[in-house]
């Protein structure tokens, strides 16, 4: 069975500050502005190249952080959730 | 927040990398700011949206902005729309007061054509977003 792939807008789509490790996100297309904490901000940034599986972004995050959770599977499946419901990312197929 | 460079080995031995915590499952990460923000859920609809963004051009049937004068087209609203007001017209409902049904399809087009940059772009797009 296929996993399900998640996808976000090109960074050039979005403008980005940083606040005292808030970041502060515009995104265009819809008009609306998001106050990110982490890890939010590194799974836009892990969607940025492709499309991704829950597990890939987990794994790609990975490359550039050393990841602490308890259950990774659960916290990164609740933050695409959040994501989700914030238009930032959506689910498509492969 | 500054991010050091992944898993590279110095000559003094192996860097550490930022430590990036997940949160707990029932955290939050996300919070959505409302454009015209107030405390209440209905602050969006008081946002504003002038027809058309710069006073002096007319808008044509199908919502283009036209010069001042052209045949078949309408003249400016004297006042900015409130959201609620678009709302309820770009629904298909009643037109907002002092508006006749013909010329509040007209804004009505012109609305939908905004594009980000144009003055009420971020109102207009925060109707469309469901909460």
């Amino acid at each position: 069975m296929a996993a399900t792939l998640y996808a976000a807008d090109p960074p050039d789509l979005v403008r980005t500050v940083e606040l005292e490790g808030l970041t502060l996100l515009y995104h265009c297309r819809s008009g609306l502005t998001h106050i990110l904490a982490p890890p939010a901000p590194q799974i836009l940034a892990a969607l940025a190249g492709a499309p991704a599986s829950a597990e890939e972004i987990a794994r790609r995050i990975g490359e550039s952080f050393e990841v602490e959770s308890e259950d990774p599977a659960a916290a990164i499946a609740a933050r695409l959730a959040e994501l989700e419901a914030a238009g930032l990312v959506w689910r498509t197929r492969a | 927040m500054s991010e050091t460079t992944s898993g590279e080995e110095s000559k003094a031995g192996p860097s550490r990398r930022v430590v990036l915590a997940l949160g707990a499952a029932a955290a939050s990460t996300v919070i959505t700011v409302r454009p015209a923000l107030a405390q209440t859920a209905g602050s969006v609809l008081n946002c504003e949206i002038p027809v058309p963004e710069k006073s002096g051009s007319f808008i044509a049937a199908d919502g283009s902005v036209v010069p001042a004068g052209t045949p078949g087209a309408y003249p400016p609203l004297a006042r900015p729309l409130k959201g609620e007001e678009v709302k309820t017209m770009l629904a298909g409902g009643q037109a907002p007061a002092g508006v006749n049904a013909e010329a509040a399809q007209a804004y009505a087009n012109y609305i939908r054509r905004l594009q980000a940059g144009m003055s009420g772009f971020t109102c207009y797009a925060s109707l469309q977003m469901p909460r």
